[in-house]
């Protein structure tokens, strides 16, 4: 039996970077430690907050959800509020929805789902269908990927959200950086920062990753600990993509070498304080986008690229210059 | 004997050994225990206790969407 570093008990964890071991409650008041002093560290949150939960209804974003509505009990000035982009994915979202309706019941926090086909218009099964009949080259993913970051960010908004927390780990922070590296993609990895986003646009809600310094194992053992950890179900539609074979290989590292995954994230920190400022990373200024008003990278921004392609909405003909240049591909009038 | 399987149920292994501790059962089966929790006998463990003959081990994958 392995004892806890700290008393008596059986030890559940073993952190192998100090070489400590904790028990179940020393595991509680160890974890509760790491994500204050990440809070505090990346002045994530101020006394006064309304904060947004992205609620996927997996396992992390549930212990995030949990842990912030504990913490909140603490500091007056705050409010939680958990949103749930629901894409409409048959036979997953569906089931998922159910372990976070428990969980948002049990915690009595306010709670709102966010409807692909009520924002959008069509669910991501029927965006899928018409994006295949039209001959559009994209993967379920893109689709799925672009119109939830666009969701999160204005219905945050509408709810009055001041800050966006996601779930995002040390793990899936690390995997990404890799993939950014690989694929020499150096302005996604400045967006890999503990609190990202155009903060200087007024219709964005500043984005903060309360478990960038956690590892997965261990946002993995408090759901397990709190009761939260959910039946898996796979997305019908995640891809078996390189991400797979990195996370393998990280793991792998780390399991030979135990810290490698707290120096990959040093190494991100590093790299995006040297990128920063750098003119030849041209990020460009964020614009709004001129047909739903929303922040944009381009005049027209990539949700609104989707739905004219997929020809949800049409493309007023004054826009028809930059859309050509944005190379969209406009269909025919009928 | 002890017996190994995923929460889920989609895998499961029998081990014909007395004991033995819980990280090696696992990398001889080809697995990371950087990449699951560990309940041995309804408990959460370490990969670094041991299982005997009889124990039941259930895996919880770390690995899954957020
Ligand atoms: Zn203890
Ligand atoms: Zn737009």
């Amino acid at each position: 039996m392995v004892k806890c570093s700290f008393c008596e008990r059986e030890a559940v964890y073993i952190n192998r970077v100090n070489g400590k071991a904790y028990c179940r409650k020393h595991f509680l008041e160890y974890f509760d430690r790491k994500v204050r002093r990440t809070i505090r560290k990346y002045k994530m949150f101020g006394r006064k907050e309304h904060i947004i939960v992205a609620v996927s209804g997996g396992k992390d974003s549930l212990s995030l959800l949990h842990y912030l509505v504990k913490l909140s009990k603490r500091v007056p000035g705050w409010k939680i509020t958990a949103l749930l982009i629901d894409e409409g994915i048959r036979g997953y979202r569906d089931i998922t929805i159910k372990d976070f309706l428990r969980v948002a019941e049990e915690l009595g926090v306010d709670y709102k789902i966010a409807g692909f086909k009520e924002y959008i218009g069509y669910s991501l099964d029927e965006i899928v269908l018409m994006g295949k009949k039209r001959g559009l080259p994209y993967l379920p993913c893109s689709y799925c990927g672009v119109f939830r970051r666009y969701l999160l960010n204005k219905v945050a908004r509408e709810l009055g959200g001041t800050v966006l927390a996601t779930a995002h780990n040390l793990d899936d922070v690390i995997q990404t950086y890799v993939m950014n590296i690989i694929n020499n993609s150096w302005d996604k990895i400045i967006r890999l920062a503990p609190v990202s986003g155009p903060i200087d646009h007024p219709k964005f809600v500043k984005r903060v990753k309360p478990f960038y310094e956690i590892l997965e194992k261990e946002t993995t053992l408090y759901s397990i600990i709190n009761g939260l950890y959910p039946k898996f179900v796979e997305c019908p539609y995640a891809p078996f993509n390189i991400r797979w074979s990195i996370r393998r290989m990280i793991n792998e590292l780390e399991e030979k070498y135990p810290g490698t995954k707290y120096s990959l994230l040093r190494s991100l920190l590093s790299i995006i304080d040297l990128l920063k400022n750098n003119p030849k990373l041209n990020i460009g200024e964020i614009k709004t986008c001129r047909i739903c008003g929303e922040p944009s990278a381009h005049e027209i921004c990539r949700a609104c690229i989707y739905r004219i392609e997929l020809g949800i909405i049409e493309l007023p003909d004054e826009l028809r210059e930059i859309a050509e240049k944005l190379r969209i591909r406009i269909p025919e009038k009928p | 004997m002890i017996t190994i399987r995923l929460v889920d149920g989609s895998k499961k292994w029998s081990i014909p050994r007395d004991r033995g501790r819980i990280r090696e059962l696992l990398n001889n089966i080809g697995l990371l225990s950087e990449e699951y929790i560990i309940i041995r006998n309804s408990k959460v463990v370490t990969p670094e206790d041991e299982a005997v003959d009889g124990d039941e081990i259930i895996l919880y994958p770390v690995v899954s969407g957020g």
